[in-house]
């Protein structure tokens, strides 16, 4: 009796492991070397899905070497959620796909992982290609994943709000004469007189990827960096002085209530707050629903020892599996759809900016002001987030450090603080 | 007191069939490949790369701070949460089991936090906790009493998830109580009222006893689901500040899926699966739901 | 003309009812916000935010339809819809048949290692869903069961908690019952469906609402498992309005409050279908 029992639970364990063990490798991912199979992160119905249906048609019917491209419509959740977990799954069972998608950050994890292949003798004209979008997509010296498209962050604000605090068309930063911390610091403390609240909403709330996406610049801007340059130190880096010193910049204007750790949403949007810290798709979300706010964007403020400009970047690119059997097509199709003609297409189509110089003169010449100002600035001071494999772990790292750094009475010593995070960041470090 | 003959007795498999089916495909197994799981490296970017490495996983959570971490917290909010929404949620249920005008109202509205997404609550809810201009804080300071920084406080975060996530629980546990209510038969309250039993007396000695069996589920239900706390911190905090919302079923996943540690997360399930089991164990010994009803 | 004490029950019945009518709109006001925001432009959902204005639809009612139509534009969202509905009707339906099945087991059979069996289902209830995803993923493929209905139906319809309830229901019901129906010559299999079931409606209505909305919400699992886009359920268009760049808010609550109604039905279905069954008698005494 006993025995038996033992007995159904030792076979149901056998054929579990059985299972998780014979992933075999039983399944193709392409059905042919002319088929080319890809994976997207967005609806079909989106404008992003129908540019790509566009794209692929006009791949079908124009490539001279008979490839035949299909693509897969996966929604994703939040920053990927859904459709990582499909990759995810696919991978268990090996049954990726030719070409997927995936975003900036796990370019060094899937390459280090050998899920994916470089692509960069299958891409022409890579000159023209913006060099953030290159760095994103290199891992090892080597072009594993090519963006189709950038995204940009800079200060919204309020141009009402502004005059009537007293504040001078000609006191505002250019993308030649940006402004220092302490200008930034100066303008929001009047702003928070005026107004008295928060100058701006730095999303100081949102603990995602956000964090290292739209603040790292400022540790840039300093000279600061997250580690050294071959990714294996973070000690002596993340807590130089010069990180330091950006870290120092966010815990003062919280400190001295420029800005706050608990925004009120949509606070810009509805004339709460003069300024925002916000990305491209901000636009359109005031040009629709918000009309009634007069606006423009700021340039990134800027150390005051090194006055120099850099804005974040990144977003998601195509790249090849390597368990593909239709590497030749998937190369021609990757090639396709980042060339000039399709990558306008695409990124007008979803109203994002462009990942290619050639792409971002013609894209210039159609859209609004605050859109042309985030082009330039891209082009101009865009940095890529850094390619690390356990980029997930160091992101957080730093959202978290970020958060410390606000709480100013619990962590009232920066360089002590940034001590501790550097350690943690290196135990994430190969 | 047996029902049915010993003979008849192997027919149970028949009706366990499709559910033991069911579960075993799609919970069991999947549980008993954690296990292997829990042994090895396994990267979910590199499944075919994975190592046996032992015990190793389990080794490392001992001494894993967040872990840790994430134990107390998750035991602060089931001690907290269980008397708190269960209470309520009984209370909702004898509330709507009276007849009264507008009774499906009464019905859908406390049952509306279960339907209702969380996207929805969310938004309001970040609103009402906003520690400068949150409506929670306009009224303590309309009853004199100073602004609290709730949501963004390390102390407090974890008390407003748990206000939170009784609020929008209860309901669940209501249908479940009313349930239990609509089968206690009306012919013995009938009887009672009879024998000129007040209300009260009623409850106290029909109602209560009649709802054992319903409340003791509910006690060991909720107890384990409150152990599986993952959405409200995931949507509310992600965790923070400094990890004080951070819950071990969370931090499983982020581990799993974010970091792709799959063979660490399976480790960390493991152990805290078996942990929760000894602590349910406990909870019904000490409730009463121990001893079954065995030989009834 | 009421009496003294007709009219005292009266001011009690008055108070109660006000008072339980504040107690339901803590519950209710996420409700009431996103069917009103639903109504609104963007713009004045976040104006109207944190006064009495947030629950009173705007006031120009040719407005109100916007969000619904921009929605429909961007979406196939009735073909979702009616995805959505047949997998919850799907699940639903298994269900209350497989889990009713196994309580009865548990509830009416002396068989042996029965404890054993429901406290390993007990035990069961432990494992957090969200974490053996990629396992159940590979069971299913190896059934050979991906990009079809039954990868959605079948991992969702047996629960241990249902059983659990189940069996507590039948428990309630007495032995003397059964053994007449046996006495009459009524086999097992006619018991439980002809007497067990009908008196376990109270359970059936509970663990049916509670299935369609498990099936209703699940997001992940059905992306996982279908590769046919015109197979997917309204949860993922509903994540996709809410995640794609830039979000519209009264979109995202007009997407919500359709995917909402269907759920407030069915519990309202469910709920008259137990009171049906057992309030007949009902005296509002209990």
């Amino acid at each position: 009796m006993k025995l038996s029992k033992f007995g159904i639970v030792a076979v149901l364990f056998a054929s579990a492991v059985g299972l998780s063990a014979c992933t075999a490798k039983n399944d193709a991912s392409g059905s042919g070397k002319d088929t080319v199979n890809m994976w997207v992160h967005y609806s079909k119905e989106d404008p992003e899905g129908k540019a790509m249906k566009q794209n692929i048609n006009a791949f079908n019917k124009e490539n001279k070497q008979g490839y035949t491209a299909k693509v897969q419509y996966i929604p994703r959740s939040g920053s990927g959620g859904g459709y990582e977990d499909k990759i995810n799954a696919a991978l268990n069972s090996n049954t990726l796909p030719d070409v997927l998608t995936l975003d900036g950050p796990n370019t060094a994890a899937y390459a280090n992982s050998k899920i994916i292949q470089p692509v960069g003798k299958y891409i022409k004209n890579k000159d023209d290609i913006l060099q953030s979008i290159r760095d994103q997509g290199t891992f090892n010296n080597k072009l594993y994943a090519i963006g189709y498209s950038e995204s940009g962050v800079g200060i919204y604000y309020n141009k009402k709000m502004f005059s009537a605090a007293g504040i001078q068309e000609s006191e505002l930063p250019t993308l030649e004469k940006p402004w220092t911390w302490d200008e930034f610091m100066d303008i929001s403390k009047r702003l928070k007189q005026k107004y008295n609240a928060p100058a701006i909403d730095m999303q100081l709330s949102d603990h995602s990827e956000m964090s290292i996406y739209s603040l790292a610049p400022f540790m840039w801007s300093a000279g600061g960096n997250v580690t050294n340059s071959k990714g294996t130190k973070a000690v002596g880096y993340f807590n130089s002085d010069e990180t330091n010193s950006a870290f120092q910049f966010i815990q003062n204007m919280v400190k001295n209530g420029y800005t706050t750790i608990s925004p009120k949403q949509k606070g810009f949007q509805t004339g709460k707050y003069a300024m925002m810290l916000s990305g491209s798709w901000t636009i359109q979300e005031l040009d629709n629903q918000y009309k009634d706010i007069d606006y423009g964007i700021l340039p990134y403020p800027v150390s005051p020892k090194t006055k120099k400009l850099v804005s974040p970047t990144g977003s998601w690119q195509y790249a090849m599996s390597s368990s593909t059997k239709a590497p030749k097509a998937a190369g021609a199709l990757i090639n396709f759809l980042v060339a000039k003609k399709q990558m306008y297409r695409t990124d007008m189509s979803n109203t994002v900016l462009p990942a290619r110089k050639s792409v971002s003169e013609l894209m210039k010449k159609k859209v609004n002001a605050p859109m042309q100002f985030l082009i330039d600035q891209n082009q101009k001071s865009g940095h890529a987030r850094p390619v690390l494999v356990n980029y997930p772990q160091v992101s957080r790292t730093f959202a978290e450090t970020v958060t410390k750094a606000t709480y100013y009475k619990e962590n009232p010593d920066i360089a002590k603080l940034m001590k501790k995070q550097a350690q943690d960041i290196q135990q994430y470090l190969k | 007191m047996k029902s049915i003959t010993s003979a008849k007795s192997n027919q149970a498999w028949i009706y366990l069939f499709p559910a033991l089916l069911l579960l075993t495909l799609f919970l069991f197994i999947p549980a008993l490949m954690s296990i292997y799981y829990s042994l090895t490296d396994y990267n979910m970017l590199a499944p075919q790369a994975r190592l046996f490495i032992g015990l190793k996983n389990y080794l490392t959570l001992f001494k894993d701070p967040i872990f840790l971490k994430s134990v107390r917290n998750v035991a602060q909010f089931v001690i907290f949460v269980m008397p708190l929404q269960v209470g309520v949620a009984l209370g909702l249920a004898l509330i709507v089991n009276k007849k009264r005008p507008g009774n499906t109202f009464f019905k859908i509205s406390f049952f509306a936090p279960v339907v209702v997404s969380l996207v929805v609550t969310s938004v309001l809810w970040l609103y009402i906790l906003n520690p400068e201009q949150g409506l929670l804080n306009g009224v303590l300071n309309q009853l004199g009493l100073p602004s609290q920084p709730l949501l963004t406080s390390p102390k407090q975060a974890m008390f407003a998830i748990i206000g939170l996530s009784a609020w929008q629980g209860a309901g669940y546990q209501m249908l479940i109580f009313l349930a239990g209510l609509q089968n206690i038969p009306n012919e013995i309250y009938e009887a009672a009222t009879l024998d000129g039993a007040g209300k009260w007396e009623k409850f106290r000695h029909i109602t209560l006893p009649m709802l054992k069996p319903t409340s003791l589920m509910i006690l060991t239900t909720t107890f384990i689901d409150a152990f599986k706390l993952i959405v409200q911190p995931m949507v509310m905090t992600q965790g923070g500040p400094m990890d004080s919302t951070i819950t071990p079923v969370y931090y499983i996943y982020r581990t799993g899926f974010t970091d792709r540690q799959l063979g660490y997360a399976s480790a960390m399930t493991i152990v805290y699966g078996v942990a929760i089991i000894l602590f349910t164990v406990i909870q019904r010994k000490v409730t009463g739901a121990g001893g079954d009803n065995d030989d009834r | 003309m009421m009496t003294g004490s007709q009219k005292a029950r009266f001011a009690k019945t008055l108070i109660s009812t006000i008072l339980i009518t504040l107690l339901a709109f803590l519950f209710l006001f996420p409700l009431i916000w996103m069917i009103v925001s639903s109504l609104k432009p963007e713009a004045q959902i976040y104006r109207d935010i944190g006064s009495f204005k947030s629950f009173l639809p705007s006031l120009d009612v040719g407005q109100w339809g916007n969000a619904y139509s921009s929605l429909l534009k961007r979406f196939n969202v009735f073909l979702y819809m009616l995805n959505s509905l047949l997998y919850g009707l799907g699940v639903t339906a298994g269900s209350i048949i497989v889990n009713s099945l196994a309580g009865y087991a548990f509830s009416k059979f002396r068989f042996r290692g029965r404890k054993l069996l429901f406290n390993i289902m007990i035990a069961l209830l432990v494992i957090p869903g969200e974490t053996i995803i990629i396992q159940k993923f590979q069971i299913t493929r190896s059934l050979g069961l991906l990009n079809t209905p039954f990868a959605v139906v079948f991992p969702a319809m047996a629960a241990p908690f249902y059983i659990y309830m189940f069996k507590n229901f039948f428990d309630a019901i007495s032995n003397d019952v059964i053994e007449s129906a046996e006495l009459e010559g009524a086999g097992m299999f006619r018991i439980y469906w002809r007497i067990m079931l009908p008196m376990a409606k109270p359970a059936i209505a509970t663990v049916g609402t509670l299935s369609f909305i498990g099936s209703w919400n699940d997001y992940i699992w059905p992306l996982m498992v279908l590769t046919d886009t015109d197979k997917f359920p309204l949860q993922v268009a509903i994540t996709n309005i809410n995640n794609t760049q830039p979000v519209y808010m009264n979109q995202v609550m007009a997407i919500l409050t359709l995917s909402t109604i269907p759920l407030i039905l069915i519990y309202v279905f469910f709920q008259k279908y137990l009171v049906q069954g057992i309030g007949a008698s009902g005296t509002g005494e209990k």
